[in-house]
């Protein structure tokens, strides 16, 4: 379960650019992103959080049934903990994690909507 | 979907004991940091040891296929993570609720974890036991079972999922949605709360997630783009309205639409278009102090949030005072500094004037660049990080000035040339809006980068042109329009269409990339632009005559001292010509107000008024003509010929030089109508009664008002009444169709109320001459046009004239304008006149004076007759009215009158006097009686002034008592004469109501209406004179053959009894309220339907007091004796 922002319309909201996942960037900085975490390692670090998360996002899903909801299969957030996520977010994961996730054969996919298959 | 993942599965498998220990190392330090973590962690250890006791057994039975089959479960209540060595210990405390939870979270992915956890309970559990398990009891005791439940909690959070990348595999297409997906639905909320209502429904999923009524919706989702509305993903509407049941801000009730199903994917896909910034793009600052400003991009961090930006700084000079300069004090100032405070100006940053302003400790020096108030100055700019937010990126649209100002550094640096790609970078699409056919353009970039020639069509973003010169001639390419811009050459004409020069127009004289430089055709000056804002153009103009709130033409105020006509306006100032004649180039700030010469009077060199639109000329110097923009103190008059090619044609010039090009009136020219308008006393009760302005602004042109005839042209015959003139040509309005015609005062007449017609400019008697009677007294009437204008025109009888007339008005409401009199500028120039009223003066009663010195009859008659009428005249003339009732009634008889009044020796020209001797008999109904009233002349202003010993007029009402009716108008203030009571007498006994006025045909419509009274039945025993005074309507009314007795139905008003009363019995009833609906049944006005505006306090109607009506809708007024006043039902 991901943290709730308590703010709906707090501008400092982050949305992580690997999963999309929404909460406020104090939520980050003590649990981490509940889904990619072991990737982006963002706990207790804001400097990850400033590049692996952003504000840039539009579009906000309350993902309430993340195994039986279309929306979160679309969003391939399926897998992932309920919370709320960004339906676009704009911005690339820094390059090592990427790295990293090509290592492990993970096919990075940016949540940008800009290439769309 | 499972298919996918095993292969991915199996690689992690592989990769899986790594990665753990990566983890484990990772973890290490991160539980370590905090010294509380040790502890949990151990305890962790013990009770994964005791857990992994109790399955000992059953893991060795399925040891191959992963052992903990029947651990798995449990583990899969916790987290699964690479590193779950405590995955048991977590069991253990073992909290219901959280490990359902993870269930549902983690369930999915059992397997991988499985792999993983094999190797790690090996290892780490062996490695631990033996270690851990002797002091796990004791530190289990000392923990309170908050602090266990803490920290399992904390170790729940650490654990991190390695991340698969679900589902990644799997490409989007595949993934559309299928029947057998929950559908989505529209839900109206207002606008700007559906991210907060987005929220709301996740909060409120999670609240009642375990109660008895869980919400049955999958997901919920809002786009920026989509204002108003949200989507729930639910399995059917009802579900949808539960959940939104209870939020605020939610209109289920406008409707939960049902998204189709092709159309849910595009929802999530829509996707505005992003502007992406690279340094050295131009943006613009949404809000804040620089809101507005342009700024160039000079780095961005790697997510794009924060751009770094250059701009041009707007510095605070003025610090307000010294607490402002306290850093201390600057929380304290922030609020004050709200959007009222004006914001400092663009300023470049200059080390030294920070210094004088600010002192020496705000800045401090590093580097290239100075820090002031936190912000970082190099070169002058500003240089400051900005959301991507703050940032409006699209439509910027620099302008060339605001990226000179980028370019003028401080030190003349390299940077000095404008950077012309980026801003044809920035105005690049708009480039390619103002393309049209026929333009002439040139290709910059690409291919056919050189090419030029005329634009064929636009289709899109592709521009077909037909190329010209070289080899290509008469080619057609089409070309990206993005890679042409427009071509011009030095020596083309161009208009500007867009930008701060809008619509100038000039010579280009230069051409640099898509910069052109022109030379105005209005300023002169070298102006540079945009060629994409240029057009070619034949056209030389200003474009506009009207800058902020002046005008071409406006007489405006430049100081005290001077003002100035607008001759030109040039794209932000103005050429003023002052009243010295000397030319001004002005800025709008510079003229502090426009002033209104409309209603300014001057007086040319013959002392003819002069006005504004007026055409003259000048009588000495160049005799140049003009028409009258302006004047100017009465002295300087500013015209205006479009024949004169300096200035615009606007030249000033003294109003005493000038003389009118029409020429004007005798009339107009004395001085004695001047000063009668500046007269008070004449003025003043006009303005109280009839629609003041155009009473107090006096005619321009004394046909204005006239009845006339056109005796010419299409509309011949056709009575009108001149409205207005201009030379020789007048607006008559028609009495017929409404119609208002220009036509040539040749083809009018003006049209006597007898019907004669006289030419237009027959001359007028002269006020100051008792001038030779004419046989008309419209004539004279006429002279009166300053004052009552319309009156004259609209009714041209008499008794119109004279319920026009302000004198009926002040008389009657106001204190008697005739004691007032006394004190008015004409009252003393009468009185040095050899005036008897002149004794008048003192005394207010003149006439009672004159009156008892003059052997006249009047005298007595006046004795006689006071008692009866003074009743109905204001306090000061009693006397003056009864004076003149009597003689009044002798009137019909005396020719006497006349000679009496002759006699008398007023010292009026004996023969003005004379004429008018028209039998007073002659009633009511002859037209010519009306004329009589000559003597109104008397009234004219010039009797007030005095200049004449025309006073006498109270000889002349006597004398004729018809044109009593006539003369309060002339007399309206001044003249004593002029007592309405006057008219009282005139009504001889000879004037009557037709005793058959029930069957008048004119007053058929109204006969339903009459308000009737029965009179006389009593002495005539008709009916036994039950029907005495009792009051009806009239039903119907049919003449008889004469030698029949009349009658009438009526109905009667208290038990409605109809019955048919002869005629004569039927006397109408008394009109007795004000605004009472009257029809007139006698006299000029027979037949109309009026409304009373006031009544006479007396009220007897065999002395037929008068009761001033006017027509409904107008405001007119007339005075009808009260006999011929039938009030009206509804």
């Amino acid at each position: 379960m991901a943290a709730i922002p308590s703010q709906a319309r707090s501008k400092t909201l982050r949305a992580c650019l690997l999963c999309s996942v929404i909460q406020a960037p104090i939520d980050f900085k003590k649990n981490g992103c509940p889904n990619c975490e072991e990737v982006l390692q963002m706990k207790n670090s804001p400097d990850r959080i400033a590049s692996c998360t952003t504000t840039q996002f539009d579009g906000v899903i309350a993902v309430v049934d993340p195994d039986n909801s279309w929306v979160a299969r679309w969003q391939r957030t399926a897998k992932y903990v309920r919370g709320m996520y960004a339906v676009r977010v704009t911005g690339r994961i820094p390059e090592e994690v990427e790295d990293e996730l090509t290592s492990r054969g993970i096919k990075y996919r940016p949540r940008d909507q800009n290439d769309q298959d | 979907m499972s298919n996918d993942e095993h292969p991915m599965f199996d690689d992690d498998r592989h990769g899986g004991a790594q990665e753990e220990e990566e983890e484990e190392q990772a973890d290490e330090p991160m539980d370590d940091a905090p010294s509380k973590k040790s502890k949990p962690r151990q305890k962790g250890l013990e009770e994964e040891d005791e857990e992994e006791d109790e399955e000992e057994d059953e893991e060795d039975e399925e040891e191959d296929t992963g052992r903990k089959s029947k651990k798995r479960p449990k583990h899969r209540h916790k987290k699964r993570d690479a590193l779950s060595r405590f995955l048991d210990i977590e069991a253990e405390v073992s909290e219901d609720e959280e490990e359902e939870e993870d269930e549902e979270e983690y369930g999915a992915d059992n397997f991988i974890t499985h792999g993983e956890t094999d190797d790690v309970d090996d290892e780490l559990t062996r490695r631990n036991h033996a270690l851990l398990d002797s002091s796990r009891h004791f530190e289990e005791e000392d923990k309170s079972p908050e602090e266990i439940a803490k920290a399992v909690a904390r170790r729940h959070r650490d654990r991190a999922v390695p991340y698969t990348g679900d589902m990644n595999e799997i490409p989007q297409r595949l993934l559309m949605p299928s029947v057998h997906d929950a559908s989505l639905w529209q839900v109206r909320v207002k606008p700007g709360r559906e991210r907060d209502i987005v929220f709301s429904l996740m909060r409120k999923a999670i609240d009642v997630e375990y109660t008895a009524r869980p919400l049955n919706i999958l997901s919920a989702f809002q786009r920026d783009s989509l204002p108003g509305m949200i989507y729930v993903e639910a399995r059917s509407a009802k579900q949808v309205q539960q959940a939104c049941l209870g939020l605020v801000g939610v209109y289920p009730s406008r409707g939960i639409q049902l998204v189709p199903i092709e159309e849910m994917a595009s929802l999530l896909q829509i996707k505005k278009q992003e502007m992406t910034l690279t340094p050295g793009t131009w943006v613009r600052i949404r809000r804040g102090k620089y809101a507005g400003d342009l700024a160039q991009v000079v780095d961005l961090t790697e997510n794009g949030e924060d751009i770094g930006l250059r701009l041009i700084p707007r510095i605070d000079m003025n610090p307000r005072d010294d607490a402002a300069l306290d850093p201390a004090a600057k929380k304290r100032k922030k609020p004050t500094a709200g959007p009222g405070t004006m914001r400092p100006p663009q300023r470049l940053f200059n080390y030294e004037e920070i210094l004088k302003v600010w002192g020496r400790k705000h800045v401090t020096k590093r580097n290239q660049s100075f820090v002031f108030q936190n912000d970082t100055y190099t070169d002058g700019f500003l240089e400051k990080d900005f959301k991507f937010n703050a940032l409006i990126v699209d439509d910027v649209n620099p302008t060339l000035d605001e990226i000179t100002q980028f370019t003028r550094r401080q030190d003349g640096g390299e940077d000095n040339v404008v950077n012309l790609s980026a801003i044809a970078e920035a105005s690049r699409k708009a480039a390619i809006a103002v393309l049209q056919p026929g333009d002439h353009v040139e290709v910059f970039e690409g291919e056919q980068s050189g090419v030029h020639g005329v634009v064929d069509e636009i289709n899109g973003d592709v521009v077909t042109l037909t190329a010209q010169g070289l080899d290509l001639d008469g080619q057609k390419m089409e070309i990206p329009a993005r890679g042409v811009r427009k071509r011009f050459k030095p020596g083309d004409h161009v208009k500007v269409m867009a930008g701060t020069n809008t619509d100038e127009t000039g010579l280009v004289v230069s051409v640099a990339d898509n910069v052109v430089t022109f030379v105005s055709d209005m300023s002169m000056q070298e102006i540079s632009v945009f060629s994409k804002d240029l057009r070619e153009a034949a056209e030389v103009g200003t474009g506009s005559n009207t800058v902020g709130n002046y005008e071409l033409y406006d007489l405006v105020q430049l100081d005290a001292q001077t003002v100035g006509v607008i001759f030109k306006i040039e794209r932000d100032t103005f050429r003023v010509l002052d009243q010295n004649g000397q030319v001004r180039l002005v800025q709008p700030h510079q003229i502090s107000m426009r002033r209104d010469s409309t209603r300014a009077i001057a007086t040319d060199s013959e002392g003819h008024e002069l006005r504004v639109n007026d055409n003259v000329k000048e009588v000495d110097g160049e005799g140049r003509k003009g028409r009258v923009l302006h004047t100017h103190q009465s002295f300087f008059a500013f015209l205006h010929n479009r024949d004169i090619a300096e200035n615009g044609g606007v030249f000033v010039t003294r109003t005493r030089s000038l003389a009118s090009l029409a020429p004007k009136s005798n009339v107009l020219k004395t001085a004695g109508a001047d000063l009668s308008k500046m007269n008070p006393a004449l003025i003043a009760p006009t303005g109280g009664m009839v629609g003041s302005g155009a009473m107090g602004r006096g005619p321009r042109d004394r046909h204005i008002g006239a009845t006339v005839t056109v005796i010419k042209g299409p509309h011949k015959s056709y009575v009108g009444t001149i409205k207005d003139t201009n030379g020789q040509i007048a607006r008559v309005e028609l009495r017929t169709g409404n119609r208002i015609i220009m036509i040539d005062k040749e083809k009018l007449r003006r049209r006597l109320p007898n019907g004669k017609l006289e030419p237009l400019d027959q001359p007028l008697r002269i006020p100051n001459q008792m001038g030779p009677p004419t046989s008309n007294s419209y004539a004279s009437a006429g002279s009166f046009g300053g004052r009552t204008p319309f009156n004259m025109g609209k009714t041209p009888n008499p008794y119109n004239v004279d319920g026009r007339t302000p004198a009926w008005n002040a008389s009657s409401r106001t204190p008697n304008p005739y004691a007032d009199g006394g004190r008015t500028p004409a009252w003393n120039a009468t009185s040095r006149t050899p005036n008897p009223y002149a004794t008048g003066d003192g005394s207010r009663t003149p006439v009672w004076t004159v009156h008892g010195r003059t052997p006249n009859p009047y005298a007595t008659g006046a004795n006689a007759g006071a008692p009866s009428t003074g009743g109905g005249w204001g306090g000061a003339t009693p006397g003056r009215n009864a004076g003149w009732q009597t003689p009044a009634r002798t009137a019909a008889t005396s020719s006497t009158t006349t000679t009496t009044t002759t006699t008398s020796g007023w010292g009026a020209p004996a023969d003005g006097w004379n004429t008018p001797g028209r039998p007073a008999s002659s009633g009511w109904d002859t037209g010519s009686s009306w004329s009589a009233p000559t003597p109104a002349a008397a009234a004219t202003p010039g009797v007030h002034l005095g200049q004449t010993p025309a006073a006498p007029t109270p000889a002349a009402v006597s004398q004729t008592p018809d044109g009593v009716w006539s003369l309060p108008i002339a007399h309206t203030a001044a003249t004593p004469g002029v007592s309405a009571s006057g008219y009282i007498p005139s009504r001889g006994s000879d004037e009557g109501v037709d005793p058959n006025w029930l069957f008048d045909p004119v007053l058929v419509n109204y006969l339903p209406r009459l308000k009737i009274i029965i009179k006389g039945t009593n002495t005539a025993q008709y009916l036994d004179g039950d029907y005495e005074n009792r009051t009806g309507r009239i039903l119907a009314a049919q003449e008889n053959p004469a030698e029949f007795e009349q009658t009438a139905r009526v109905r009667f008003d208290d038990d409605g009894e109809e019955r048919s009363i002869i005629a004569r019995y039927i006397i109408p009833q008394t009109a007795s309220k004000i605004l009472e609906d009257v029809l007139i049944i006698g006299g000029t006005h027979k037949g109309r339907a009026m409304v009373v505006r006031e009544r006479p306090e007396h009220d007897d109607r065999d002395h037929n007091p008068l009761i001033v009506v006017g027509a409904k809708h107008e405001f007119s007024i007339e005075n009808v004796p009260s006999k011929w006043v039938v009030p009206l039902g509804e």
